[in-house]
């Protein structure tokens, strides 16, 4: 009978595409009025996280209340489809309960007990892109095919509570995504370009978004407003009927390249709509809308990347604040007033949006066996855990948040870890010089991470910390003390980028001219910086190292190193140098290519002669 | 260690073999054989040695320990190194000075130490430059060279350097560097050898054992099961030779060499068998062969 039905309608939609669908796409009147009937959210501030469970309990699905730090109820239920919450009851999605519906099936449960309401089944000939609530309606969106038809979408709605269809819309296109539903409309993203807008109550349409620019793969509904976009996020009304990025109500925050830029999941793909990595690698942001205009909250956009979290600021890209969770968390919100999160091993945290400090804190497990969380989805629009709920909620120490990162073992994050050598560079003060020099000297840092540390440490040109340098470069590789030799490539590259100003470091920097582990890199480095830092006085471990290596078959090879000590002795040297460069330029044994350079420097440098 | 005010010359310098001297040479061979030459004849002066070869024998290999030949070169190096006298010490430095290819830096490097080893290497400052550098160099083998010839330098200026070495990435390197050490009866390197006999180091046991003081043989024995026992078995059985070792101590120290295991430890004890005088009857005597057959083993 449903399907008959369907047929009706489908028939009638097809047979009115002799124009186009998408006729009044991107009509700023039609859009501006749709989202002018959003009516407030019928929903009072709630304080519920949905967690889906694992582990030795077997799958299920439990409730808690953050509020009051206590678990509601707990159901068996092998969630698929996130779970999304309506004023009275819930639905997500679950692995297929008959072999008659291969595409599984919605659950409806009563909120405050959990208890099933109804199923609905989606039936082999269906594919759920997800759903949305509003209110307890529920809006479906599907592909559905029929023998001997195209594909074609459709939108439904059923009853909350019985899960009765109240109506259903053929969409103008089979290329559906998912829905978002608030305030009494519905909107759908179609054929990536388009968002279709709907009345919640009748189904009827009420304009129709065209994103000119910009895929448009997902749709969300928040308190401030409607919006859709991919890579940035347009707040829908009437600038931004026909999506540009030149539009004031468009809004993409400047962020480091090891975060990717996810606004939301792919409404296009119906996998995405499930519990996985989506939830843990994603930016997580609010709006604050003033004339219109939307901005984000304080300026920030909090990025969620498996158990950290950064704060950026949206328009310059500038670190704010860094957060480390112990364990991963599986899912995340930004609820306006906190950063709600939950962890794998079953914390739930919040933590503030401006500050990161740690607000609030509560354990699932409560000390009776640790749970498995997979997923969470937090209703808790508005929560704000109140001072008291948790002690010590200072913010965390940046400098010390990304040394912590830095160092942690976790292997899964070298982009992540090397923006945090980044940014660590970048703060202030002796403690981080202090930090890049160990991370150089630590033989677990990473070669990429290394290499950044020594780019920051060059690039600080911290003349406050010469006493720092001295003691790293007096740490000699000594094999009876378990020492490595200390990175004095890296700073002699530092001292040289500090000229005249790193000069009284200049004999502890040349004494590893002479050491055995100084390699030839190093070598090339330490000369180079006598010469920028004017260190006359140590033109004699130029001279030592040079006639010392000057045949030495490994720098036959490559005489850089060689180059860079004459060159070194012509600029620092006097006349007797400039003598012993003449017998190291014709002494036949000498590297090839150093009797070359040199024949060609002294030459170039000659001393004018006069008649 | 160098001191700064030579040091600032550099080597070359430090050795009066200056750079005008070099640039000469490098161009005019000839010219430049006729200064040294007179060079040597200074040496030869009133009041300088007598013995070993003449100033023209040591201009002769001097020529040919720079010439072009390194095979030349090697041989005069060695020959320089058997002269006995420090005059013969001169060229040889010349090359470390200027800087050869490593054959020949090898060569002068052994020649100083044969010299050394004869005690006629001068206690002076261009000769302790001069090793110290080259102890420092990339190459392990001339590092370990330049050690060997560094203990025989009657200078206190070497301890420093040669400490240093205790802590090179090469064995081959501390254990000469041990070897030295103990040589000269440096007793501070005692804790740095431990600590290397603690990582395994197997160069270290026979100095250290030659440095040990009493207490410190409950430590080493202590290793044993730590590092190898043929390690401790070895250090313990050095020790257990010495003559200054109280004859309690000695039969303790064989007991312990009993437990360990290994062929090391049989050895060191048919090792101190053989150390003491067919005739002398000594309690720690009978103790080690009576260890040594209950191992089943023969003196």
């Amino acid at each position: 009978m449903r399907r008959a039905a369907f047929g009706a309608i489908l028939l009638a939609a097809l047979a009115g595409c002799a124009t186009s669908p998408y006729q009044r796409a991107g009509n700023g009147d039609d859009v501006a009025a749709a989202v002018a009937r959003r009516r407030p959210p019928e929903t009072g501030r709630r304080s519920l996280a949905f967690l889906v469970l694992g582990g030795v309990g077997g799958p299920r699905l439990a409730e808690y209340d953050l509020s009051a730090s206590r678990l509601l109820w707990t159901q068996p239920a092998d969630v698929t489809m996130r779970v999304a919450t309506g004023a009275t009851m819930l639905v997500h999605g679950a692995k297929p309960a008959a072999p008659a519906s291969p595409g599984g099936e919605i659950v409806g449960r009563d909120l405050g007990t959990g208890a099933v309401l109804w199923h609905h089944p989606v039936a082999s000939s269906e594919e759920l892109f997800g759903y949305a609530l509003d209110g307890d309606v529920v809006y479906l969106v599907e592909r559905v095919s029929s023998p001997g038809s195209k594909p074609a979408g459709r939108l439904t709605a059923l009853d909350g509570r019985t899960g009765a269809r109240r109506w259903d819309r053929v969409l103008p296109s089979a290329r559906v995504a998912a829905p978002a539903a608030r305030g009494g409309v519905v909107a759908i993203p179609v054929e990536s370009q388009y968002v279709l807008l709907y009345d919640g109550a009748t189904g009827a349409p009420l304009g129709q978004v065209l994103s000119t620019e910009e895929a448009a793969t997902f749709v969300r509904a928040l308190p401030e407003g409607l919006f859709y976009g991919s890579r940035g996020v347009f707040l829908m009304g009437r600038d931004t009927a026909r999506g540009s990025r030149r539009s004031p109500s468009y809004l993409s925050a400047h962020l480091p390249a090891f975060v990717r830029p996810t606004y939301d999941y792919d409404f296009y793909r119906p996998e995405q709509a499930e519990y996985s990595a989506i939830d843990r690698n994603r930016v997580l942001w609010r709006v604050t809308v003033e004339g219109g205009r939307p901005q984000f909250r304080d300026g920030l956009a909090v990025v969620h990347d498996y158990r950290f979290f950064f704060a950026f600021d949206a328009a310059s890209g500038a670190l704010r604040w860094a957060y480390t969770s112990p364990t991963d968390a599986v899912a995340s919100v930004d609820t306006g007033q906190a950063i709600l999160y939950a962890t794998v091993d079953g914390e739930l945290v919040g933590l503030d949006p401006r500050t990161g400090a740690r607000l609030y804190q509560a354990s699932l497990s409560g000390g009776a066996g640790a749970e498995t969380v997979r997923g969470a989805t937090f209703d808790a629009e508005g929560f704000t855990p109140t001072a008291g709920m948790i002690s010590a909620a200072q913010p965390p120490d940046l400098a010390a948040t990304l040394s912590a990162i830095i160092a942690d073992p976790d292997q899964r994050f070298p982009a992540l870890k090397l923006f945090a050598v980044e940014e660590l560079g970048r703060q202030p003060g002796r403690a981080v010089t202090t930090k890049l020099l160990e991370l150089l000297s630590d033989q677990k840092t990473s070669a990429l991470a290394q290499q950044k540390a020594g780019d920051m440490l060059i690039g600080r040109r911290d003349a406050g910390a010469l006493d720092l340098y001295r003691t790293t470069l007096r740490a000699h590789a000594d094999y009876c003390e378990k020492r490595a030799a200390p990175p004095v490539e890296v700073l002699a590259r530092a001292l040289g980028a500090l000229g005249p100003l790193g000069r009284s470091v200049a004999p502890d920097l040349e004494a590893h001219l002479t050491l055995p582990e100084t390699t030839p890199a190093a070598a090339t480095e330490i000369a180079r910086a006598m010469v920028a830092m004017g260190a006359a006085d140590s033109t004699a471990a130029l001279r030592d190292f040079l006639t010392m290596y000057r045949s030495d078959p490994v720098y036959e090879r490559d005489p850089a190193a060689l180059i860079a000590a004459s060159e070194a002795l012509l600029r620092l040297g006097g006349t007797a140098d400039r003598e012993l460069l003449l017998f190291v330029a014709e002494e036949p044994h000498t590297a090839v290519g150093l009797r070359k350079h040199l024949a060609r420097a002294l030459a170039e440098t000659a001393p004018a002669r006069h008649p | 260690m160098r001191s700064r005010a030579l040091a600032a010359w550099g080597l070359a310098w430090a050795l009066a073999v200056s750079p005008p001297v070099l640039a000469a040479r490098a161009g005019k061979t000839a010219q430049s054989s006729k200064k040294t030459s007179q060079k040597g004849k200074a040496a030869d002066a009133p009041g300088a040695e007598a013995a070993g070869p003449s100033a023209a024998e040591i201009e002769s290999l001097r020529q040919a320990l720079l010439g072009a030949e390194d095979e030349e070169a090697s041989e005069a190096a060695d020959k320089l190194g058997s002269a006995g006298t420090a005059r013969a010490a001169e060229p040889l430095l010349e090359v470390l000075a200027e800087g050869g290819r490593p054959l020949r830096v090898q060569a002068a490097l052994d020649a100083l130490g044969k010299l050394g080893a004869a005690h006629a290497l001068r206690n002076d400052q261009a000769v302790v430059d001069a090793l110290v550098l080259y102890a420092g160099h990339r190459s392990p083998d001339i590092r370990r060279r330049a050690v060997k010839a560094l203990a025989n330098v009657p200078d206190a200026r070497v301890t420093g350097p040669l400490m240093d070495r205790l802590g090179d990435a090469a064995p081959d390197v501390r254990a000469a560097a041990a070897d030295a050490l103990a040589a000269r009866h440096e007793t501070r390197a005692v804790p740095r050898m431990f600590a290397l006999l603690s990582r395994g180091d197997a160069g270290v046991a026979g100095p250290l054992a030659s440095l040990a003081t009493p207490d410190m043989v409950p430590r080493i024995a202590e290793l044993a099961g730590a590092v190898d026992d043929e390690l401790v078995a070895n250090a313990l059985g050095e020790y257990v030779k010495r003559d200054d070792v109280p004859e309690k101590l000695r039969i303790d120290v064989l007991r312990t060499i009993g437990r360990l295991s290994g062929a090391v430890a049989t050895t060191a004890l048919a090792e101190y068998l053989a150390s003491v005088p067919a005739k002398e009857d000594r309690a720690s005597k009978r103790e080690a062969q009576k260890l040594l057959d209950q191992r089943g083993g023969t003196p």
